[in-house]
């Protein structure tokens, strides 16, 4: 289970040397590296789902502590998943940049630490690696070294810092209150007790600012300035998800937090959908209309973690998987686009359908998946988040969250409409390469299959569910 | 063996003064492998160092004695004493100029090592004049307009300090009838009321806040750092400033004053002011040098808010801090001496995309200001960490939040640094700059392994090693 979180870790480090002597040896091993975990992840998974207790490993004399319970496995697999799929899509994409070194040793880094902080027990390893997440998405974001990319980089790693150093406090206040950094050792010493509201707002200070939820979201769209893949990877699969996974880890699955916050939350969230949702429909950048829609379905996330019932949660997790999925296979589109129509900006694209048919497909199955159109992934997700909220009496709250979805439905066919509808404006673009579009199309397709075999993800999480303490029941 | 540290280099010193010809040369590989094996020793054959019946002891009755507070220093010395050395045989051009370096260097190392070793207040002032002494040559060695004012303004604090310290002294000795640091204390202790010892007390604290260079007493610290030579930036910034005022302030606080609130909360004052306003400054700064002198000061203030701090962890962290700071602050200067050998200038908005044609430099760079932002899993965030939960846990919450906080100044201003001049496109003017030489990159990389390996390791350190550093005060 260590090799989970090692094997990329250190592997990404000998990248830049392996290709030097040769690149395509690079890229596999990076894909190997990735796929690596992925079977590692399915392997301890067996036991978990067959009712074993969660399976650890320590090294460093029990400072460093790794746990997989049923919520980290599934997040594990969730991203080795789609990071494989990003890996692939790569190949194609940067195959004609400089430092492709850097790029696969970040992105394979950013991996590892990802599984590191997904599987870590122990909150002081949680935050190294989570900074390790926010260097090397400094690197990625400011990966073509423009003046104009490396400052929005370093907004991007200022504003993540400045959240993480007040979630450090937040923790520092949690190892005064109960005297160890250890999760574990935290359980069994809790007895019910709440978290101080104090740590609970710095921790919340540095979860929001990851995932780009409102007052802390401003990064995010200026952070699509990276290459395609990066964007996906970013915003999409992980490093979004970052803070609301460690937001279930800490007040869902370990603490047990004031009533009050089961309110803030959601009210926070409701304001963060509507407003990217609001700036989604009149932006012009097309990874920026992508951008805003995440934070826009973050805000879902949120809410169905914040209500606390059983239904909302799973249904969160659900959505995390789902939103992941389709969010990556829109980016990845975008990528596409991007590259071969040399714009991003959507006022000046139109009827591509033709020229690029199976991007165009997958972007639209993509788009019905995070709409929440039946019988996609993403419709599970949003209806059990919303059922949850209900159950929990937030009617006024969901009610504002139907609101952004149907405006969610109204941006992303205003997008479809004008880049792949309606009559060709300048070159003909062709479509991408074959593992550009393979990995795009798999992302579509795993949507709607994800989403015609609910069943299994859905009866994983919530019989997963009931083991955690900060459910409501 | 104790006063071999002192005693070693001196008379190294004297014979490369001797009429030896062109043998004068090799003092430069001696002081070298004398920089090396202080480190052996220290890391490998510590009982080497715990010999209280030594030659020097003797003959001059000097109170010599080690504990895990100057074993560390001992360390840090030896470290950028090689750093600087390997460097200054790569920039310093001139043959006579290159022995003149090594013999200063070898003369700041006696000073260095004394002021570690003594228990005794007056003597570890002379071994702190004798250092500064070194510096103030070394730092006008260029003897270009811009050189001699650091140094004069160096010489002239350095004046004022002189005088505070030694009245300081005398009162002491007055009161104590002893300058030893036992009999100082025990004297405090006693009279500790008095305005008279108060007026002493704060006066030495002065002294030290400006060999340190710390808020409000820094005026010079960022012009003899950005005029010297970029060898001996490296020894000022990493190791001269450290011993002669931080050492001296962590042993004074610890071994001669004890706990004491008021003194407590001074250190802890200036020592926030010094972060906050050493952080600010470096984000204005356009030249590089003076970045990271700004920079130097806003480290030691976490250094002196740790001490404040008072706890055992603050101390330890502090002890712990003040080593990583040496070791990543002499690395920054090792880059920025790379990048004025190769491009012959410091001035930042000059530069950019050096990254691709400095590749050694670049990755180095990047682990030290990550090491100084406190980004885990580097040594700076460890003994951040320590510090900060050291402030909280003794209910100073509020300091704890500045420091925390002035964590993201620093990170701007490093960040500012890497754009500007590693991070971005390549500029026509630089597209043929080459990496700098192996007396760089060698020390360079040394740096940035130190840096990781001690990062990485801390936990496995945390119990065994980082802890007893504190309790030794007990």
């Amino acid at each position: 289970m260590l090799s989970i979180v090692l094997v990329p870790v250190l592997g990404a480090l000998a990248l830049p040397t392996v290709g030097r002597t040769s690149t395509k040896l690079r890229n596999l091993l990076a894909l190997g590296l990735v796929l690596y975990s992925l079977i590692a992840t399915m392997v301890i998974a067996g036991p978990v789902i067959r009712g074993e207790p969660a399976a650890t490993a320590t090294i460093l004399s029990h400072s460093l502590i790794l746990q997989a319970d049923g919520l980290a496995l599934f997040m594990a697999f969730v991203s080795a998943l789609i990071c494989a799929i990003i890996v692939v899509y790569s190949f194609g994409y940067i195959s004609h940049y400089e430092n492709q070194g850097e790029y696969y040793l970040m992105v394979t880094l950013f991996f590892g630490a990802m599984m590191g902080l997904v599987f870590s027990a122990n909150l002081v390893f949680l935050y190294t690696f989570w900074e390790i997440t926010a260097i090397t998405s400094w690197r990625l974001i400011g990966f073509f070294r423009q003046r104009q990319h490396v400052v929005r980089a370093d907004k991007a790693f200022l504003v993540t810092f400045f959240g993480a150093l007040l979630m450090l406090l937040g923790f520092i206040q949690v190892y005064h209150q109960y005297g160890s950094f250890d999760l574990t050792v935290i359980k069994q010493g809790l007895q019910n007790q709440p978290l101080s509201n104090l740590a609970v707002l710095l921790i919340l200070a540095g979860i929001l600012s990851k995932s780009a939820t409102l007052p802390f979201h401003t990064w995010l769209p200026d952070a699509g300035v990276a290459p395609s893949p990066v964007t996906a990877l970013l915003h999409a699969a992980l490093l979004v998800k970052i803070g609301v996974y460690v937001f279930a880890r800490l007040f869902i699955a370990t603490f047990v937090v004031d009533d009050f916050w089961h309110t803030v939350v959601p009210v926070v969230a409701a304001a963060s959908a509507l407003t990217s949702a609001g700036a989604a429909l009149v932006e012009t950048d097309l990874k920026r209309i992508i951008a805003y829609s995440t934070i826009s379905q973050i805000a879902f996330i949120f809410l169905g973690l914040a209500v606390g019932s059983p239904m909302g949660i799973a249904g969160a997790m659900l959505y995390i998987m789902m939103h992941g999925l389709a969010k990556g296979g829109l980016f990845l589109c975008a990528g596409i686009v991007e590259q071969n129509a040399k714009t991003k900006d959507v006022t000046q694209l139109g009827g591509l359908l033709k020229t690029m048919p199976i991007t165009a497909v997958s972007f639209l199955l993509c788009s019905f998946s995070i709409m929440g159109i039946p019988p996609f992934g993403g419709f599970f997700g949003k209806y059990m988040v919303m059922i949850g909220a209900v159950q929990s009496g937030h009617l006024w709250v969901t009610l504002v969250f139907l609101v952004g979805a149907f405006m969610t439905i109204v941006y992303l066919m205003r997008v479809f409409n004008l880049v792949f509808l309606g009559e060709a404006k300048g070159a003909a673009a062709r479509e991408g390469s074959p593992t550009m579009v393979g990995s795009v199309a798999s992302l579509a397709a795993l949507s709607l299959v994800a989403g015609i075999l609910i069943y299994y993800p859905s009866q994983f999480l919530q019989s997963t569910m009931l083991q955690l303490p900060g459910v409501i029941k | 063996m104790l006063s071999l540290l002192l005693l070693l280099p001196l008379l190294i010193v004297m014979i490369l003064n001797l009429p030896l010809g062109r043998f004068r040369s090799l003092g430069f590989w001696v002081a070298l492998v004398l920089s090396l094996v202080q480190a052996y020793t220290v890391l490998f054959a510590p009982a080497a160092l715990s010999g209280n019946h030594d030659v020097l002891g003797r003959l001059f009755s000097l109170g010599l004695a080690t504990d895990n507070l100057s074993r560390v220093l001992l360390l840090s010395i030896s470290i950028v004493t090689f750093a600087s050395l390997l460097v200054g045989r790569q920039t310093i051009r001139e043959e006579k100029q290159r022995i003149n370096f090594a013999n200063l260097v070898l003369i700041a190392m006696t000073g260095m090592n004394g002021t570690v070793l003594l228990t005794d207040l007056f003597s570890l002032y002379v071994f702190l004049e004798v250092s500064a002494v070194a510096s103030f040559i070394l730092i006008a060695m260029k003897r270009d307009l811009n050189a001699l004012e650091g140094a004069f303004k160096y010489i002239v604090l350095s004046a004022v300090a002189t005088i505070l310290m030694l009245s300081s002294l005398a009162v002491l000795l007055l009161i104590s009838g002893s300058t030893s640091f036992a009999a100082v204390g025990s004297a405090i202790k006693a009279e500790g009321r008095s305005p008279l010892v108060v007026f002493a007390v704060a006066m030495f604290l002065c002294g030290l806040f400006i060999k340190g260079g710390l808020v409000p007493f820094h005026g010079w610290l960022p012009g003899a750092y950005s005029a010297a030579p970029p060898a001996v930036s490296i020894l000022l910034a990493g190791i001269i400033t450290k011993v002669s005022g931080i050492y001296a302030l962590i042993r004074l606080a610890t071994s001669v004053l004890g706990p004491s609130n008021s003194i407590n909360a001074l250190l802890m004052i200036v020592g926030t002011i010094s972060i906050l306003v050493g952080a600010l400054a470096a984000l204005g700064q356009t030249d590089l040098k003076r970045m990271l002198a700004y920079s130097s000061i806003s480290q030691v203030g976490y250094i002196i808010l740790g001490l404040g701090c008072g706890t055992d962890l603050g101390i330890a962290g502090a002890i712990f801090h003040l080593f990583n700071h040496s070791i990543f602050k002499s690395l920054l200067f090792v880059n920025s001496a790379a990048i004025e050998e190769q491009l012959g200038t410091t001035d930042m908005s000059q530069m950019g995309g050096l990254g691709s044609r400095m590749p050694v430099t670049n990755v180095t760079s990047l682990i030290a200001f990550l090491s100084t932002a406190g980004l885990p899993p580097l040594s700076g965030f460890w003994s951040k960490l320590m510090i900060v939960v050291a402030l909280w846990q003794s209910s100073h919450g509020g300091y704890a939040v500045l420091a925390v906080l002035a964590s993201v100044l620093t990170l701007a201003y490093l960040l500012t640094m890497q754009r500007r001049v590693f991070f971005g496109i390549l500029t026509d003017r630089w597209a043929n700059v080459q990496e700098a030489g192996f007396g760089i990159t060698l020390p360079a990389t040394v740096l940035a392994l130190i840096t990781v390996g001690v990062g990485v390791a801390f936990p496995l350190m945390f119990n065994s090693f980082l802890l007893p550093v504190a309790s030794f005060l007990k």
